[in-house]
């Protein structure tokens, strides 16, 4: 008997202890492990780690710079559930929604604040009143603003409002009505820009205490008869760009207090709108927050085929308004991000699959599967 | 609720108003008739639509299997069938509670060759574990007029607002015939 056999045997009558030749082989013991034992993650998470929020239901941590393809953690998450990653604090905060027997029972709207090293809760903030929004996570329905010390959690009843969160203090300051119009994006020091039906811009500003200290409504600008902006964005330069349904791309400064609507600039030329070029996806913008602004695009596109997944992305240089790229996907993708540092990766969610590009030399450097993906991702990387 | 959203709207411009309780009026589905009307092309199924064995409506001027992500009246559909779970096209399984607010949208009958409003009323505070999970977004638009938007969840005026299901309900026959 040879002594691969022989150490078979021994493994399935656990008496491999007893055999000198296999501890020859290994003289020293694996040592005793330490029970109990818990991971934790570093301060500052590397810029090559993402979080993946599937659909508001499962956020997780993902190493999506390197062929280890680790999964680094998981946060609860259970009704349209959205992440903001404080960069001031060692903190993440996620407003999630549940009911205290499952599907019924008394609702709570919460926000858990998780420690960044060790996802230990570190506290919760309780949101009054069950009126948060719950439509699928996406951008939008909660952002930052006074630097990170508060907030905002965008609320439909069908009534539209906004929450005014104190994270430093961890409590509710109030509300805001904004009646007829949807969504939060930061503006100037202190408040938040919404878009309305209008198709105007509310802009609101606050005070320190989350009270309305000034309300500004610009003209109509957006066409929702006949090109509505979609309501992903992207920061460049510090200006936000919004695509519309039909190709162009709207730009807005919202860094000071007065909101400023930029002249908008289309994504295709005459022939390309011919063929029915227009972006379409879930998270259908990305950018490096500089100058390039990636676009998820299909070609012949139609009524209906906005959240189809797109076949390429089309790179433009916001300075001069002009493409420098088209990156056909190797699937076709839904949601687009894009990792800071110096060697950005463009993220890609194509079905059950995140790709990985190098995205101006077009390369796809690595794929990841999603197991359990269903329906919708918010991408989320880091700086 | 009605009331209450007026009351809250009162600053706002008339556009505005008239946006917000058409949000809740399945009743008064002025802007998606205008909007969807005349629009023939498919919307793409979503393939775990396939895992139920086929129905019908037995009705030969309402064709298609209500199971399944191609039926006629789901042209607008997000969700869950709810003919996958107990309940029918227009009506929710035993155990949940139907939404009264809701979004609307006009689908085209290939029997009849009309188009009907079809008010999509989700069923809330039921068990949701992703049977027959459709994603067909004809005249859907940015939730920034939310009444014309499928990613919200519809489940207003229930006692839960969990989502279940989503049924597909004639309202009647559009007016704007193209």
């Amino acid at each position: 008997m040879n002594k691969r056999v022989l150490l078979g045997i021994c493994a399935a009558i656990s008496a491999c202890a007893a055999l000198p030749a296999a501890a020859a082989d290994f003289p020293t013991p694996l040592p005793a492990e330490t029970i109990p034992k818990v991971e934790t993650l570093p301060q500052k998470y590397p810029n090559s780690w993402a979080f993946l929020n599937y659909a508001g239901d499962r956020i997780e941590l993902r190493n999506v710079g390197s062929d280890s393809r680790e999964v680094k953690g998981e946060l609860q998450a259970h009704d349209s559930a959205t992440l903001l990653v404080a960069e001031q604090r060692p903190e993440l905060y996620v407003i999630d929604t549940v009911w205290s027997r499952g599907a019924r029972g008394t609702r709570t709207d919460f926000i858990t604040v998780y420690d960044k090293q060790t996802l230990n809760v570190a506290g919760e903030i309780v949101l009054p009143g069950g009126k948060r929004a719950l439509i699928t996570a996406m951008e939008g329905l909660t952002t930052f603003t006074d630097d990170q010390r508060m907030e905002l959690v965008f609320n439909f009843t069908p009534a539209s409002s906004v929450t005014v969160v104190d994270l430093v203090n961890r409590r509710v300051l109030g509300d805001v009505e904004i009646p007829g119009c949807s969504l939060v994006y930061p503006t100037g020091n202190r408040g938040f820009s919404t878009l309305c039906a209008s198709g105007t811009l509310l802009s609101v500003r606050l005070d320190a205490a989350g009270a309305v200290a000034g309300r500004a409504e610009s003209k109509a600008f957006n066409p929702l008869d006949t090109d509505p902006l979609f309501t992903a964005s992207a920061m460049a330069s510090g200006i936000r760009y919004f695509p519309s349904l039909h190709g162009r791309v709207q730009p807005i400064d919202m860094r000071g207090d007065e909101v400023k609507i930029l002249a908008d600039w289309p994504l295709v030329t005459p022939a390309e709108a011919a063929a029915s070029w227009r972006p379409s996806g879930w998270q259908i913008l990305a950018s490096d927050e500089s100058k390039l602004l990636y676009v998820l695009m299909q070609p012949d596109a139609h009524e209906g085929s906005h959240k189809d997944p797109a076949t390429e992305v089309w790179i433009y240089n916001v300075a001069t308004k002009s493409r420098i790229k088209r990156l056909r996907l190797a699937r076709p993708g839904s949601s687009i991000s894009l990792t800071h540092g110096t060697e950005p990766l463009l993220l890609v969610q194509a079905g059950e699959r995140l790709d990985a590009y190098q995205p101006l030399e077009g390369n796809l450097v690595r794929s990841m599967d999603l197991p359990g993906f269903r329906s919708r991702m918010q991408i989320e990387t880091l700086r | 609720m009605l009331r209450g959203l007026a009351g809250r709207t009162s600053r706002r411009s008339l556009l505005s108003i008239l946006g917000s309780v058409l949000t809740g009026a399945a009743t008064l589905p002025l802007l998606p008739v205008a909007r969807a009307a005349g629009s023939d092309q498919p919307s793409p199924s979503d393939p775990n639509s396939g895992e139920t064995p086929p129905q019908r409506t037995g009705n030969p001027q309402d064709p298609g299997d209500p199971t399944k992500c191609d039926y006629w009246r789901y042209c607008a559909i997000d969700g869950s069938l709810c003919s996958c779970y107990g309940g029918t096209m227009n009506s929710c399984p035993p155990g949940t509670e139907m939404s009264p607010i809701t979004w609307i949208g006009t689908c085209r009958n290939p029997a009849d060759n009309r188009n009907y409003i079809i008010s999509y009323n989700d069923c809330c505070g039921g068990v949701p574990w992703g049977r027959c999970a459709c994603q067909n977004n004809l005249g859907d638009r940015p939730v920034v007029r939310p009444q014309n938007n499928n990613e919200v969840t519809w489940c207003f005026g229930t006692q839960s607002q969990s989502y279940t299901c989503s049924t597909a309900i004639i309202l009647g026959v559009a007016i704007d015939q193209k």
